[in-house]
């Protein structure tokens, strides 16, 4: 059977059609928040999000072959089956942490050498889905709250009760995941708007706090989904990914990448304008997008602009000293599907060059694979983890 | 067959699953028979007891499983797998098998062609099939079955399904005891009352279904 993504009426099924209320209904039913602002036509009617496929693809059946790359890199399945692999983290020691979203509820530990088979070390954790791993302890974000595993690679067949550090997230589904970063003692986190487009109230927003959970401070507002960012080692800013308002159009707007110069500071836009340049048809009445931080670089209409992570290692050729990898997941509700990683070079004045470094992911407009998350190895080699195959790939560079 | 006799036919289907000559059946991994075969040999040993060797239950809250689509399928054997979908003999069949297993069995089930269900002993009520076309509008269930009902990808077909089962199935998903692979029916039927939930079985149940233009969505 071939391993396509619903597009057609099946998408429907996945969201939560039957409640969209009807004109002629006599209750008035909410729609869910992925919903809102979609137009009622039948070809939009159609489109709902996409969760990972129940199963891994084989492991012989993965699309490795299908990857394109700059001359001199290679791509080769690091890991597979591992349903559902979305964020990756590496312990002091080497362990290899993946997380998972909407379909494994795991967060699995993979051995940095040997045969790469995964292990299940949290089970039934639904949306177990932001990591990081900071001196020996393991911190994990699901959307109701942030629990710390101490000394976790020395328990790895028994990580026991972890420590509840924060538990006033705001849980809900609708962009409730999280990703982290932990730099300076201080952990980052965000909490996307609850709805597709709305006034998202108190969230919306990127916020970081103690280890401990104490003194949360707004370190940028205005973000309607970030699930990936990463701080540029030169400056210490935090570059990060933001997913744009769906059901304006096919093509708009854009996905963002932005950057944060003044913590606390900055509103990206959210919902009053987006990709910089678009007032909102109903937020934007009363503001101008020049009142809001405009974004580094535009990364695609409804790209599901993932994970970030800029390049440390000293593998690759110098042009990706300094750069970021982004994945971009794929769109699920633009009729032409794309996926796939982009390079952004910061060019010091507060933007950054797009640039494809890896393609394949999408076959006859059907995904194959979706990237989500990175790992750079002490090697310098690349991890890249799909959700959608449930497998990580590892790029390497063997010059030309 | 009485009951009886299929738990015990259930029983050793079960037995013969466990066993090694049940477990060999990894795609790829021998000549002597395609996946599709085997599956549809571990199909008729497995499943056709309860569910019908045609995938067409006569076994009261069983589910029909003919014209069911095969990535429907696979989401709720792994969600029997995974313990998420409660059902105990479910769960003994789906715990032992491996990611090859589910999409083995599941697109065998694909292959089955959707069958009408058998004559009603009563003709429908009129005024309740009324009431249940209009309720399927109103609560949006075209939209994601299809006005056919045949639905299609991970979308079930209800048309001609079980209505014992279509009743238990909706009254879980409003109660929560039915967790669904995405959160779409626990949403779809918050507002639904019970009654209402019936009445949505009732004519589900009785919707026209099989022949070649349902069993070729």
């Amino acid at each position: 059977m071939p391993r396509t993504l619903p597009v057609m009426r099946s998408l429907l099924a996945l969201g939560v059609l039957c409640t969209v209320g009807a004109a002629s209904a006599p209750q008035a039913q909410e729609e869910p928040g992925w919903a809102k602002g979609r137009p009622k036509t039948d070809a939009a009617m159609k489109m709902a999000p996409v969760p990972a496929f129940p199963v891994p693809t084989p492991a012989d059946q993965l699309p490795v072959k299908k990857f394109k790359l700059p001359p001199g890199f290679k791509a080769e399945v690091w890991a597979s089956g591992v349903l559902d692999a979305r964020g990756l983290r590496q312990g002091e020691k080497g362990n290899i942490f993946v997380s998972s979203l909407f379909v494994a509820n795991k967060v699995y530990v993979i051995p940095e050498s040997g045969k790469h088979e995964a292990k299940v070390i949290i089970d039934n954790t639904p949306l177990a889905t932001g990591i990081e791993i900071h001196k020996g302890a393991l911190y994990l974000a699901t959307n109701t709250k942030i629990m710390r595993y101490d000394d976790v690679e020395a328990n790895l067949d028994k990580l026991g009760e972890p420590k509840v550090i924060y538990e006033k997230l705001p849980g809900g589904t609708d962009h409730s995941w999280k990703y982290l970063r932990i730099r300076d003692n201080k952990l980052y986190y965000a909490v996307g708007a609850p709805c597709n487009l709305c006034d998202p109230g108190e969230w919306a927003k990127i916020f970081r706090m103690n280890l401990d959970g104490s003194d949360v401070e707004t370190i940028a507002s205005g973000v309607r989904n970030t699930v990936g960012f990463d701080f540029d080692p030169k400056t210490g800013n935090l570059w990060f990914t933001d997913n744009g308002r769906d059901w304006f159009s096919e093509e708009l707007p854009n996905d963002e990448l932005n950057v944060v110069t003044r913590p606390g500071k900055q509103h990206f836009g959210f919902p009053f304008c987006h990709q910089g340049n678009i007032p909102d048809p109903e937020f934007g009445w009363g503001k101008s997008c020049d009142d809001y931080q405009k974004p580094a670089a535009l990364l695609g209409p409804h790209a599901g602009s993932l994970g970030l992570k800029f390049y440390t290692g000293k593998m690759f050729p110098a042009k990706y000293q300094g750069a970021m990898f982004i994945a971009r997941h794929g769109p699920w509700n633009r009729t032409k599907k794309y996926a796939d990683i982009q390079v952004a070079m910061p060019d010091g004045k507060g933007g950054a060059r797009l640039e494809t470094f890896m393609t394949g992911f999408v076959e006859n407009n059907n995904y194959l694979g979706r990237p989500v998350d990175f790992l750079v190895m002490k090697d310098g080699s690349l991890l890249i983890s799909d959700d959608h195959a449930g497998a990580i790939y590892r790029i390497s560079y063997g010059g030309k | 067959m009485t009951g009886l006799a299929r738990l015990a036919v259930f029983a050793a289907t079960l037995l013969a699953l466990a066993s090694p000559a049940g477990a060999q059946s990894k795609p790829r991994s021998g000549k002597a028979a395609s996946p599709a075969d085997l599956y549809a040999q571990r199909f008729a040993t497995l499943c056709a007891a309860c569910h019908g060797a045609n995938g067409r239950s006569d076994m009261p809250g069983t589910p029909v499983l003919a014209g069911q689509h095969s990535f429907y399928a696979i989401t709720q054997l792994f969600l029997f797998r995974e313990g998420r979908r409660k059902n105990e003999p479910m769960t003994a069949v789906a715990k032992p098998m491996s990611d090859a297993d589910l999409q083995g069995f599941a697109n065998f089930i694909g292959t089955l062609p959707a069958v009408p269900a058998p004559p009603p002993e009563t003709p429908p009520d009129a005024a309740r099939m009324k009431k249940g076309a209009e309720l399927a509008q109103q609560h949006k269930c075209v939209f994601c079955h299809g006005a056919d009902f045949a639905g299609g990808q991970q979308v079930p077909r209800i048309a001609g399904q079980r209505e014992d089962y279509l009743q238990m199935t909706l009254r879980g998903f409003k109660s929560g005891e039915r967790t669904g692979y995405t959160m779409a029916m626990g949403e779809a039927v918050r507002q639904v009352t019970p009654e209402e939930l019936d009445t949505l079985a009732y004519y589900a149940a009785r919707f026209p279904s099989g022949g070649d233009a349902a069993a070729s969505k």
